[in-house]
């Protein structure tokens, strides 16, 4: 029975991390009706951004993210900027624009094996002070790291919902994600809103790379596993509905963790893939139903 | 000057290359570079297969390397277990491949756009997983993420495997040739205008008398038939098959970015794409790969972002437009040419 | 028999009830239009009639034959072709494409649907454009495509929805002659429109629906002077005022 509530409680832990990861996605799609492919790598480019910070400068991790996100953010922005945009723009009339994501898929490729060709297939990690520190209540073991990721995850959360809440900003990409020609009509330059709304994206996803380093593994090809499981779980909680991504989230990491209590691991990602079939078909709008909500 | 005489440079130079393709191997005797010219041949094979539901029809797969796997593992097991030759073997593959294709496509065909390509994505992934983690089936030993040898043989061509490249090279030649044809005459059929109208507006087709799910399903059909056969060839080639290199979602994107970059939906863009991709991305991993396994992927990824920002409809018309201009200086100098006999 | 019957045809979507009751016969040869204010349901009959989607209840016979649960393909095959209201060309197919892919629905040969796409292209005289990609048509252009398109199906009945919309005097004009002549030869026309003194002249019988009831029908004249329709379509005051 413990074994079982630690499953879920390690569940939960990870779960709001994969959560944040495809709130990052959902926001991109939800603004810019963009599939991200590359999404994952940037995850990984801000985990990488993350080591080396540290490891050059031997800064706590978790200050780091002071600079390593906003790094990724501008990482973000120029890529909407330079790559996405012209052919965003080239598409604007087409019904299934196929571009963009053609485009992001072969960013991702290059993010990838670029980073292994510069930083080699060696698995990395960051040690830190409390990197094995862990509290105990009662049987159940919750390790530092990992608790403090889910904290930040759900502070990260709330903060950007009260961004897009409350700031101009904000309700600038609320606007231009409902509707882009009125947005655009009032004033709103639509073209810089989807390069923060993205960079914002990418931002958020160096954040989550930021509290991951401290122990999750660094390397290359970290970001795929991190992708799958992000559009998964947008789909399974409704292409751009945040509190969806976030609660979808929180459901595949708790479905990773208990069923890997009795299948092995490769077989838990098949039931995921299964899931996210039988999401796609029978309930496209994600199993919450929820819509976005801007 | 006759259109179609030998003489027409629009009949020579065509002809003159198609040539020079079967005579290569006569000539360069190295098999570093026919090694090359058979990746080249099969990766415009497996491109102008895929074409077919991704070109023509606009349904873009992100999945296709899901067939090559059933065809290779189709054609090996009957040979280890029946010792079936994998010419009959590469058959019942490409069967098999066909039947998945229809069984996928008919609940992926309802999504549309980037949903259909997310759930093609799904079933690759999850198809390898289960056959990475399967040691057997019915007690037949499929050997997971090992992989399988392809029994040894040396130089047969009752069982498909030759010490030379030579054979290897012809064949496949003659295939990409084979899957040209295909393509050329679904373009010019009632099937074909059928999926190039599914792909500009599929409500007006419907209005028109276009079943939809019928044509897409046997687009499907067809080119997972193909593509099943694809996966054979690579079988006999590397005489080695693994879930990750034969079901790989990183092949499967290669075909894609071939075919985008080549020209989706055109007849020649697969092969162009190719002849394009394959040499440059083999040279990358031969100079700089070393024990790094995707860093020909980095100009794979690298070209593709390059045409879709500069070169959306990939280097086809480009190229083509290149090709004309060719055949109208021959043209004209073969008409002043003759100009010049008459005169005297 | 009459060519298409429709009776008590009813549907909702949600809360909204898109079509009450509506009752409808169209003879052979016959050109009936269908006029009524936006929203109140024309385009949603003729998504009916060709299977768009099911009706809630009631009966749509064609030539004595139920097509309810038929989908789009195959009322066209039937013999019902349809040009839509927001022309929707092939983009990226020649304008002789276009018309193939409708000739094709009776053909199977290229050779032969190509034959019966021209003949259909030199009756609604688009044949000089046929090697234009169609997405660089002028609007006039793409709504005669639309037409050579449905044409090219061999319908019995065509189905027209606001063929006129966006053309100005001079096209209207070409267009009402060409509309003519498409009776001439054989088809029963069922026509969707806005522009008043177009349907008048064009309809031997006119329906008018609104909120998705039909409140008047008759020949175009007996209609017109309908206090139901003046109200529907100019308000109450203006039958006040009449009267």
């Amino acid at each position: 029975m413990e074994m079982l509530l630690q499953a879920i409680i390690n569940g939960i832990l990870m779960g709001s991390v994969y959560g944040l990861t495809a709130l990052g996605l959902t926001l991109i799609f939800g603004v810019m009706k963009v599939i991200n492919f590359a999404h994952g790598s940037c995850l990984m480019v801000g985990m990488f951004a993350s080591y080396w910070f540290v490891t050059l400068t031997g800064i706590d991790p978790y200050l780091a993210l002071i600079v390593v996100v906003p790094f990724c953010f501008a990482f973000g922005y120029l890529i909407q900027d330079t790559l996405i945009s012209p052919v965003f723009k080239r598409e604007k009339g087409v019904r299934e624009p196929f571009g963009v994501l053609l485009l992001t898929s072969g960013l991702w490729l290059v993010l990838d094996n670029l980073a292994l060709l510069l930083f080699g297939a060696n698995f990395r990690s960051i040690k830190t002070p409390y990197s094995s520190l862990s509290y105990q209540i009662g049987d159940i073991i919750i390790n530092g790291p990992r608790l403090y990721a889910f904290i930040g995850t759900i502070a990260g959360a709330y903060l950007f919902h009260l961004f897009l809440k409350k700031t101009v900003m904000g309700q600038a990409i609320r606007a231009t994600g409902q509707d882009r020609d009125v947005a655009g009509l009032m004033g709103v330059n639509v073209y810089r809103i989807y390069s923060v709304a993205f960079g914002i994206g990418i931002a958020i996803t160096g954040f989550v790379g930021g509290l991951l380093t401290p122990f999750y593994y660094v390397h290359p090809t970290v970001g795929y596993v991190f992708d799958i499981k992000a559009f998964v779980i947008v789909v399974l909680g409704g292409l751009g509905s945040i509190p969806g991504a976030l609660l979808g989230g929180i459901i595949i990491g708790l479905i990773e963790s208990v069923v890997a209590q009795f299948l092995t691991a490769t077989w838990t990602a098949a039931i995921t893939y299964a899931i996210f079939l039988a999401v796609l078909f029978l309930k496209p709008e994600g199993i919450l139903g929820l819509k976005g909500e801007w | 000057m006759n259109r179609f005489s030998l003489t027409s440079p629009r009949v020579y130079v065509p002809l003159g290359l198609v040539v020079i393709l079967f005579v290569i191997p006569l000539v360069m005797r190295s098999p570093i570079f026919l090694h090359l010219m058979i990746l080249i041949f099969f990766y415009a094979y497996l491109t102008l297969s895929w074409n077919i539901v991704g070109g023509f029809a606009g349904q873009v797969s992100l999945g296709h390397t899901a067939f090559t796997g059933i065809g290779a593992y189709t054609s090996t097991l009957l040979f280890i277990q029946l010792g079936l030759t994998p010419w009959i073997g590469m058959f019942a593959g490409a069967f098999l491949a066909a039947l998945m294709a229809v069984i996928i496509g008919y609940p992926c065909f309802k999504l549309r756009g980037a949903y259909f390509a997310l759930s093609t994505i799904g079933f690759l992934e999850a198809f390898r997983i289960v056959v990475e983690n399967t040691n057997e089936v019915f007690g037949i030993p499929i050997k997971g993420a090992q992989g399988m040898e392809v029994p040894l043989r040396g130089d047969s061509l009752l069982y498909f495997q030759f010490l030379d490249k030579e054979p290897y090279y012809y064949i496949i030649l003659i295939m990409m040739f084979i899957a040209l044809y295909v393509t050329y005459r679904i373009s010019k059929s009632k099937f074909g205008y059928y999926l190039l109208a599914i792909k500009n507006d599929l409500e007006a087709a419907e209005s028109l008398g276009v079943n939809i799910a019928h044509s897409k399903l046997k687009a499907a059909a067809i080119s997972g038939f193909l593509t099943g056969i694809g996966g054979t060839f690579y079988a006999q080639l590397i005489l080695f098959i693994d879930p990750a290199n034969i079901i790989g979602a990183y092949l499967a994107f290669e075909i894609v970015f071939i075919a985008v970059i080549g020209g989706r939906g055109t007849l020649l863009g697969p092969i162009l794409g190719s002849f394009l991709l394959v040499p440059v991305s083999e040279l990358t991993r031969v100079y700089l790969g070393g024990t790094y396994f995707g860093v020909h992927l980095i100009v794979f990824g690298a070209m593709l972002i390059v045409v879709m920002l500069f070169l959306p409809r990939g280097i086809n018309d480009s190229v083509l437009k290149i090709y004309h201009w060719v055949i109208e200086k021959l043209e004209r100098k073969g008409s002043h040419a003759l100009e010049g006999v008459a005169s005297r | 028999m009459a060519l298409l019957e429709i009776k008590n045809l009813t549907k909702s979507f949600g809360g909204l009830r898109a079509v009450i009751e509506f009752d409808l016969t169209i003879d052979k040869g016959e050109i009936v239009g269908l006029i009524g204010p936006n929203g109140a349901g024309k385009s949603t009959v003729f998504n009916l009639i060709t299977g768009v989607y099911p009706p809630d209840s009631g009966h749509i016979l064609f030539n004595g034959e139920s097509i309810i649960n038929r989908k789009p393909y195959e009322t066209c095959l039937k013999g019902i072709g349809r040009a839509f209201q927001v022309v929707k060309p092939f983009p990226d197919m020649t304008v002789l494409e276009n018309t193939m892919v409708g000739a094709f629905s009776k053909v199977e040969k290229a050779g032969d649907a190509q034959i019966k796409a021209m003949e259909i292209l030199d009756f609604v005289k688009l044949a000089p454009k046929r090697n234009l990609l169609a997405k660089n048509l002028t609007i006039a252009d793409k709504k005669r495509l639309e037409l050579a398109r449905a044409m090219a199906t061999d319908p019995s009945l065509l189905l027209l929805d606001e063929v006129m919309a966006g053309l100005n005097p001079k096209e209207t004009e070409d267009t009402i002659a060409l509309i003519r002549e498409i009776r001439e030869r054989g088809m029963t026309l069922f026509i969707i429109e806005h522009v008043m003194r177009v349907i008048m002249t064009l309809s031997d019988r006119v329906a008018i629906i609104h909120h998705g009831s039909k409140i008047a029908e008759g020949a175009p004249k007996e209609v017109a002077q309908d206090e139901r329709v003046i109200k529907a379509y100019l308000g109450e005051a203006y039958v006040f005022a009449r009267n």
